[in-house]
């Protein structure tokens, strides 16, 4: 579905590339959550996936990019568009400026390619009632909180039904519940065969949504794999990406004494329950 | 936060296409400047402007935006052409070498009638037609959506970048910066600012125009639009008939020799 074969990217008039040699495959209908510290160039292969890279950016690109089969190179940048959906980092900016409602600016994408009037109702609503937006829909974009600023340029690209969703940190300002909320119609997009990729640092909840998990460092990436491995890595904290909150205790036990012998540290309650049970009974 | 000074009054004037609206004021402009007689201007008042700005019920509003558009014009137009209008010669009022003449306020009568036939007309649009709905119907009457954008987002983004500059200030003042004394320093004071805020514009117009072009901004496809724009055979009819029945309004003085 997704395939970058060999990706090297220098921004233009800049000698270092931000990212060398990076290779990822991901399958239709996952949910890919890649990580990074600030810095790794997450943005950047966000917009590579996307197609912004080289149509927009310029500099020098070298390697395959692919979404289905497609080279993305090839695509004019607004076919690329309606291939792959790109929520950016912040929200504000997100926000076309040009609509005066919610609802309007949910639509205005819609607008941009044509769709006609009794369809767009539809999807505009559809989004709304996945994201809870709909006590929001007349008032204005620029009245809204940063969280829910966030929802609703979410909403303006999911409306738009690409198979690919790129994500950028789209929960950087939401509250817990928003961010969990988002999560969950991220797990609805994959039922919908829709591939999700998304750049975040909240490990615990790409654990429990995430079907694999790529680690960005080094300009290239350097771990790939199962979440639950991925996140039980040692050598997370290298690449400054840190751990779960499970994991930071069971290290923590270990230092005191407890959990000894244990080699595969826990990453979500459930696993951090368990072999602090085990443990228990075992004294 | 948005600028618009649109009142949501659902008048039939509101409700009418936003393009009817514009032909409209425009013919109004040109005829009160084509037809350089005061009472031209008197009578596109009490017949088009004043019962359009009744029926809206915007009233109240249009005369408080329109008096402090018009007020110090109107007073340096009335007085300096009551003093200085070279063809004076009936005088007035005469206070040492002061003279108000007749022929001066005459003239800024026929002068100023336009200019407040100008300010109303165009309040009143703006008053009672959305600037969404305008660029809806202008962009699907052919215009640009490019064009559109840049009024439309101008219109939005200005107070939201002002929010911004407070925020700076406000981060700068938390830090001991005080804005107080004279004109002067406050501006020395206040050009610090402005790399920050310049800086974070850059960066925001990047930003933004990737989100607009994920969003198919620069698609080739033929718009659509969410909201209907109101029309109807009368309307359109009537933006063709209001530019041919200007034109004979201000041709046919001119033919007859009347002006």
């Amino acid at each position: 579905m997704i395939r970058l074969d060999g990706v090297s990217y220098a921004y233009p008039d800049t000698v270092r590339p931000v990212l060398e040699n990076v290779s990822l495959d991901i399958g239709r209908g996952t949910i890919a959550g890649i990580l990074g510290a600030s810095g790794a160039g997450k943005t950047t292969l966000a917009k590579i996936i996307a197609g912004f890279i080289p149509h927009v950016d310029g500099g020098e690109l070298s390697g395959t990019v692919s979404v289905e089969g497609q080279g993305m190179g090839d695509l004019q940048l607004a076919e690329a568009v309606s291939r792959v959906g790109l929520v950016i980092q912040n929200p504000f900016n997100q926000i076309s400026g040009a609509r005066y409602t919610v609802r309007e600016e949910i639509a205005f994408g819609l607008e941009n390619f044509g769709v006609a009037r009794p369809e767009m109702q539809d999807r505009v609503g559809e989004v709304a009632d996945l994201l809870n937006l709909g006590p929001l829909l007349d008032r204005s974009p620029y009245e809204l909180s940063g969280g829910q600023q966030q929802l609703v340029a979410i909403a303006s690209m999911i409306v738009l039904r690409t198979p690919v969703l790129v994500m950028d940190e789209p929960t950087s300002q939401l509250d817990p519940a928003g961010t969990r909320m988002v999560f969950d119609v991220l797990s609805t997009l994959r039922g919908a065969g829709i591939t999700v990729v998304i750049f975040e640092h909240k490990l615990e909840l790409l654990h429990q949504h995430a079907d694999v998990l790529y680690v960005l460092a080094d300009r290239s990436i350097v771990a790939a794999g199962d979440p639950t491995d991925i996140l039980a890595d040692a050598h997370l904290a290298e690449w400054h990406i840190g751990s779960t909150r499970y994991t930071r205790v069971a290290r923590a036990a270990q230092k005191r004494g407890l959990l000894a012998g244990l080699r595969h540290l826990p990453v979500s309650l459930e696993q951090a329950v368990a072999v602090f049970a085990d443990d228990g009974g075992a004294r | 936060m948005s600028s618009t000074v649109y009142v949501d009054r659902g008048s039939s004037i509101h409700r009418l296409n936003p393009v009817t609206k514009l032909v409209a004021m425009l013919c109004i402009i040109v005829i009160v400047f084509a037809l350089p007689v005061w009472w031209v201007s008197g009578l596109v008042l009490a017949v088009a402007i004043i019962p359009a700005a009744v029926v809206s019920r915007c009233g109240r509003k249009l005369s408080r935006i329109s008096a402090t558009i018009l007020l110090p014009i109107l007073v340096v137009l009335f007085v300096v052409q009551g003093l200085t209008f070279p063809g004076g010669k009936t005088a007035l009022i005469s206070w040492g070498v002061f003279t108000v003449t007749s022929e001066g306020l005459h003239f800024a009568l026929g002068i100023g009638l336009r200019l407040v036939c100008l300010v109303l007309a165009s309040v009143l649009l703006v008053l009672t037609t959305h600037p969404g709905d305008l660029m809806s119907a202008l962009t699907a009457r052919g215009m640009s959506p490019k064009f559109g954008y840049i009024i439309s987002s101008t219109l939005q983004l200005i107070p939201a970048f002002r929010d911004r500059a407070n925020a700076i200030l406000l981060a700068q003042q938390a830090r001991g910066l005080s804005v107080r004394g004279s004109p002067l320093r406050r501006i020395k004071i206040m050009m610090p600012l402005l790399g920050p805020l310049i800086l974070g514009m850059f960066t925001d117009v990047e930003d933004r125009s990737t989100a607009m072009e994920a969003r198919g901004f620069g698609s080739t496809a033929r718009r659509t639009s969410l909201v209907p724009v109101p029309d109807s055979s009368v309307q359109r009819v009537s933006r063709w008939a209001m530019p041919m029945v200007s034109l004979a309004v201000i041709v046919v003085p001119f033919a007859t020799g009347a002006l």
